[in-house]
């Protein structure tokens, strides 16, 4: 027999309709507003290892750091609004490879800039959403600004509900135009000054599986086009389009005994650059005593390199980068979160290691000397007024 | 891929059992949400799509920056 739909029932429905939607801009959605208003602070520490002698001319080097602070609000308007803002803030400073040239052993090494590089970053993206009896739709406007990069981004997302609540539809569209003015100092830049514009458009479906397990499938493409050269890297020649296809899948399984939650994430990507690339990603939330919450999680990574990735620069070809990211080679992450809830507030900790590695690819190429291992710890507070 | 994509989802969701909305309770809990930590997840994607070269997959692109 069937138990009536009370006012109990009806805010589980709310909350698992909410665990259904799938994040179809930057973040996870709700299909009921929020009920009291949250906010977050954020600290994040970005560092990269330093480059080892035998890959780089002129001895070890120190790479790249970034100190980062991140501020979040969200609250609910009127009947059935909500609105979200979002403030990141970065300083970067350090050293990144240039060029790569060939050592007098024949094998390639890499000339850094020289931690020459200062920049901060400040980002502000604001999103308004409206919520209906089976869904809602988001628009969001996002505005980063750097010393040599501006960026005006504007998307809009929905989701929908079948009738049942079991399967969530969703879809979103984002378009970002994006100016390059590029810092003149002492080494030379690929472009005094260019645009690049990006346009994307995904499409989802999440279903679920039992009282205990969730799924989820994307479809995303974009398409970017305008000055895609990085433009302090030395002979750095790309085309200016690219064409960029994503499939993605996920899963969500609760265990009662232990009380913990299994997440398995995947990806495969594929573009007309030649990249092809698949990302698997794995985490256990594990429930504990005292409303303490630990997750140890891995990613694997692993892509095939670019068409025109070389290490070693033929002025007869027609593109040509030596960007190590564009190179064939395969990332291992891990890392821990720790999370802690008393009252309305809760405190999160996290700490990531990410190592790479071209013998720990599917795809073989040559092997990049620029490759980047890095660490990430994170600290973040967050506040919900009840 | 496309087609492995399809053959998936046609498995996943013919395998599906009917759950009534006070039967989700457990979907509900907050470490079973696609994110459980946005900012986190905000910022772990944008480094990976700056030090790869893939991005995307679960949502449109958003803003670009001049990540090095």
């Amino acid at each position: 027999m069937s138990r009536p739909k009370d006012e109990r029932n009806k805010t589980v429905l709310a909350l698992t309709s909410s665990a259904l939607l799938l994040p179809a801009y930057q973040g996870a959605l709700a299909d009921a507003q929020p009920e009291f208003t949250e906010v977050g602070m954020r600290y994040s520490k970005y560092d990269e290892d330093d480059i080892l002698s035998r890959k780089a001319f002129g001895g070890g080097s120190e790479r790249y750091e970034i100190d980062v602070a991140q501020f979040h609000l969200l609250a609910p308007v009127a009947d059935q609004w909500s609105f979200a803002l979002d403030v990141a803030w970065e300083d970067m400073s350090g050293a990144s490879p240039w060029f790569v040239g060939e050592s007098a052993s024949g094998s390639p090494k890499v000339i850094m800039s020289g931690a020459s590089i200062e920049d901060t970053r400040t980002e502000v993206s604001g999103t308004t959403r409206y919520y209906f009896d089976r869904g809602n739709a988001g628009l969001n406007y996002t505005y980063s600004d750097e010393d040599d990069y501006t960026s005006n981004a504007v998307a809009v997302d929905g989701a929908f509900n079948s009738e049942d609540g079991l399967t969530t539809y969703s879809a979103a569209v984002s378009t970002s135009h994006d100016d390059i003015d590029p810092t003149q100092g002492t080494i030379p830049t690929n472009t005094l000054s260019a645009r690049k514009d990006v346009n994307s458009v995904w499409v989802g479906v999440s279903r679920i599986v039992s009282k205990r397990a969730l799924v989820r499938f994307g479809l995303s493409y974009t398409y970017r086009d305008g000055f895609l050269t990085d433009p302090y890297k030395g002979d750095d020649r790309r085309p200016d389009e690219r064409k960029e296809w994503a499939a993605s899948a996920g899963y969500r399984h609760f265990f009662d005994a232990p009380n913990a939650a299994l997440h398995v994430d995947y990806r495969y990507f594929n573009d007309d650059w030649d990249v092809q690339s698949h990302t698997v990603d794995i985490a256990w939330e594990q429930n504990l005593p005292q409303n303490f919450r630990v997750t140890p999680f891995i990613r694997y990574y692993t892509q095939h390199e670019a068409e025109f990735f070389y290490n070693l620069e033929d002025p007869s070809y027609e593109y040509f980068a030596d960007d190590y990211r564009l190179s064939a080679f395969g990332a291992f992450s891990y890392g821990l979160r720790l999370r802690h809830d008393f009252g309305d507030w809760s405190i999160n900790l996290d700490a990531e290691r990410y190592k790479t590695d071209e013998s720990w690819g599917i795809y073989s190429g040559e092997e990049s000397p620029g490759l980047v291992d890095f660490w990430r710890y994170g600290i973040g507070l967050d506040y919900i007024f009840r | 891929m496309k087609t492995l994509t399809s053959l998936l989802m046609a498995v996943v969701l013919c395998g599906c059992e009917t759950v009534q909305p006070w039967e989700r309770g457990i979907l509900a809990k907050e470490e079973m949400q696609w994110q459980t930590n946005v900012s986190e997840a905000q910022l772990r994607n944008q480094i990976y799509a700056s030090k790869e070269a893939s991005s995307g997959g679960a949502g449109a692109s958003g803003g670009g920056c001049g990540c090095n």
